[in-house]
């Protein structure tokens, strides 16, 4: 085809030349003329629109619809052991303003009002006037309020929405979890640590999109956490404390499964957070455990090799070290056995321990238990211990039961654990751990034969001593209370305690160690007592017999009497 | 003037442009459908999400335990005592009676063999503990 038309467009122009010139000559040339206007018009037309974009092209554009909604601050879920969400983000929608469109100020209002009657009228008049280009109105609106304010109408009004975490536990973990600033950024806890992990320099780049952000898991089970946080809540009250605590620890792992302290805060409205009284106790808390020591004590003396379950100690007199005197609480006034030193928890056998050890084996003893080092763990909130800083006789005589230094409890946890689960000191963690990466890290402190005496000496406390309000049928439960007079202004005040008490179970392969504080508790009612075994010892009783069945421990009555409920009708 | 090839040109030039139209026309339409697909993903992932916290939020553990001493008088719930939990080794064994004996059956699996697919497929047989 297009060879024919070639081929005929060749012929004319090879014999009908002169008939096109011909042609063309016959308009006069006034074809050229046209043909140049006709360019001129265009080129006019399309100059004008080419310098029209030029000149939008550099006018800023009409910055309206406010600031973007940020993705960087998405953070992942914080899940429990068995992934209860502990902390979530949620997309809530905030109203804004932009004042420039808005037609009628007053109309707009008043239909505003219908839906969000708290709004104040004078504040929203003078911003809807103001003139400037945006402004927030109500921020973190529920779903139906943005439903009903969408169907208002309203021109010029629109809707941002902004990412905001949420703890549906609420108090329960709020120590633990932590929490988050207005940008999402994790301020202490758990939170916190995620962030230094590396979220914050994800969310920097821009990268912490939300479907790609795992859930964190934690070692905490949010059924244990709750019994745990409503005993020691209920501890706080029936004791008129200043302040209570506990802790559940996996022996075995070094995880902690349940840590709470009260008072506490609402991390959905942490307006309280900040308040001097609201710490985490069992972490960030500095205190003199009191006979709870003694547990580290009869460790040392039991692991020196110096002692046997057999050696006696002369608790006949108190001992004078220059004008100081350490007496006994329940004094015996006689020689007593290691066991009964223990059982009796006596001051002046306790010292006697420390003496036959030495300083500086009692020294290295509580190092090597960690118990004075700054613990390794996730939580950023934890406190340095204190010591004497040179230690002598009388510090000695008086670290052996448990004053005279400072620890944190959950510290002093992670010690009584390393003596219950065969020896092993590890780092508390908050996050999931087998048992297999927890020995990988362990560190072995004491001996096995120590290890085994220390289970026998919770095991008789909880039978003869100051121990029995923990027992719990079943649960082979063994402890050590610790009364300790709290410090006021340096002095050891004679009215107020600081209460701990430690209980392993099941005593005789321990699975779980639970270490309770009550800081300055009253008796719960006049005519009773106000030592560690009628409150901590209590809170840990009831916080073990409300959790073991969830914590995955058998109830074992073959060390008692009594039949099982089970049988066939 | 018209020839037969350029009647036929024009057509086949007037088809294509009708077909690349609706091609295009037929892709817009996609896209719209493939982006509202996504929003609406967008949308129930956020009620998804907004779900969980809300379920996370009605089964606490410490709502649970209200709710349960509030309603102890209808649903007299009570903690399980460790005494109610035992393991399948520590159940009495059953007390056979003279007509268990008899019946010789006691423990066995019901027949239901008959009941078999006849092509043999599933071999399987499962049956529930005799009576």
């Amino acid at each position: 085809m297009i060879g024919k038309l070639l081929k005929r467009r060749a012929r004319t122009v090879e014999d009908g030349s002169i008939v096109v010139e011909g042609a063309r000559k016959a308009t006069g040339g006034k074809g050229k003329a046209r043909i140049v206007m006709t360019m001129a018009v265009f080129f006019g037309i399309f100059s004008t629109i080419s310098g029209r974009l030029v000149y939008l092209g550099f006018q800023t554009p009409d910055l309206s619809g406010g600031p973007q909604s940020r993705i960087t601050a998405s953070r992942p879920d914080i899940v429990d052991r068995n992934g209860e969400v502990l902390a979530t983000d949620i997309k809530t929608a905030s109203l804004f303003a932009e004042p420039r469109r808005i037609v009628d100020a007053d109309e707009a209002i008043e239909k505003l009002s219908t839906v969000l009657p708290e709004i104040d009228y004078e504040q929203t008049y003078h911003k809807l006037k103001s003139g400037a280009g945006f402004v927030w109105l109500q921020r973190q609106l529920t779903p139906k309020q943005q439903a009903d304010i969408m169907q208002l109408g309203i021109p010029g009004f629109g809707f941002r929405t902004e990412k905001r975490r949420f703890y549906p536990s609420g108090e329960t973990s709020s120590y633990i979890v932590g929490l988050t600033n207005i940008d999402n950024q994790g301020i202490s806890g758990m939170e916190k640590y995620i962030d230094e992990q590396g979220l914050s320099d994800l969310q920097a780049s821009g990268l912490a999109v939300a479907k790609d952000l795992k859930p964190v898991k934690l070692s905490i089970d949010l059924r244990v956490q709750h019994v745990v946080r409503d005993e020691i809540a209920a501890g706080l009250e029936r004791y008129r404390a200043l302040g209570a605590g506990a802790v559940v620890l996996n022996v075995k792992t070094g995880e902690v499964v349940a840590m709470a302290s009260v008072p506490d805060f609402d991390p959905n409205n942490p307006y309280n957070a900040q308040e001097k009284d609201r710490l985490n106790r069992m972490s960030a808390g500095l205190y003199e455990m009191g006979s709870t020591f003694k547990s580290f004590t009869s460790a040392m003396a039991l692991d020196s090799g110096k002692a046997t379950m057999n050696s006696r100690f002369d608790a006949s007199h108190p001992i004078r070290v220059g004008h100081q005197a350490i007496h006994d609480f329940h004094g015996k006034n006689r020689v007593l056995s290691l066991p009964e030193v223990f059982l009796y928890s006596s001051n002046i056998g306790s010292a006697r321990e420390a003496e036959l050890v030495g300083i500086e084996g009692h020294r290295e003893f509580l190092h090597r238990l960690g118990i004075l080092e700054r613990m390794q763990t996730e939580l950023p909130e934890v406190a340095r211990p204190t010591e004497p800083k040179v230690w002598k006789q009388v510090n000695s005589f008086t670290i052996a039961f448990g004053h005279g230094v400072s620890t944190t409890p959950l510290q002093a946890a992670v010690g009584c654990a390393a003596l219950m689960n065969g020896g092993y000191l590890m780092n508390p963690t908050f996050l999931v751990r087998t048992q297999q990466e927890a020995m990988a890290i362990a560190k072995k402190v004491v001996s096995e034969k120590t290890v085994e005496g220390m289970r026998y000496l919770y095991s008789l406390n909880a039978e003869k001593g100051s121990a029995r309000n923990a027992r719990v049928p079943g649960y082979r439960v063994g402890g050590k209370t610790g009364t300790a007079e709290k410090v006021i202004n340096g002095r050891y005040s004679k009215e107020l305690n600081f209460n701990t008490f430690v209980a392993a179970f099941p005593i005789d392969d321990p699975q779980y160690l639970v270490f309770t504080i009550a800081d300055a508790p009253h008796p719960e009612k006049p005519g009773m007592t106000d030592v560690a075994a009628a409150n901590a010892g209590v809170m840990a009783g009831n916080i073990i017999r409300r959790s073991a069945a969830m914590l995955g421990v058998k109830p074992d009555f073959s060390h008692e009497n009594g039949a099982t409920l089970v049988s066939y009708e | 003037m018209f020839r037969t090839s350029d009647i036929v040109l024009i057509a086949v030039m007037v088809s294509a442009a009708a077909l690349t139209y609706k091609t295009k026309r037929e892709a817009e339409d996609q896209l719209a459908a493939v982006q509202k697909i996504h929003n609406q993903i967008r949308y129930e992932e956020e009620t998804i999400d907004l779900l969980k916290a809300d379920w996370s939020l009605l089964t606490q553990p410490s709502r649970l335990q209200k709710l349960a001493e509030l309603y102890k008088s209808q649903l007299a719930l009570e903690p399980v005592s460790a005494r109610q939990i035992v393991g399948l080794s520590d159940l009495p064994a059953k007390a056979l009676d003279i007509q268990d004996i008899l019946n010789g059956r006691q423990g066995g699996m019901a027949d239901n063999s008959d009941k078999a697919p006849a092509d043999g497929k599933d071999p399987v047989v499962t049956g529930g503990i005799a009576q």
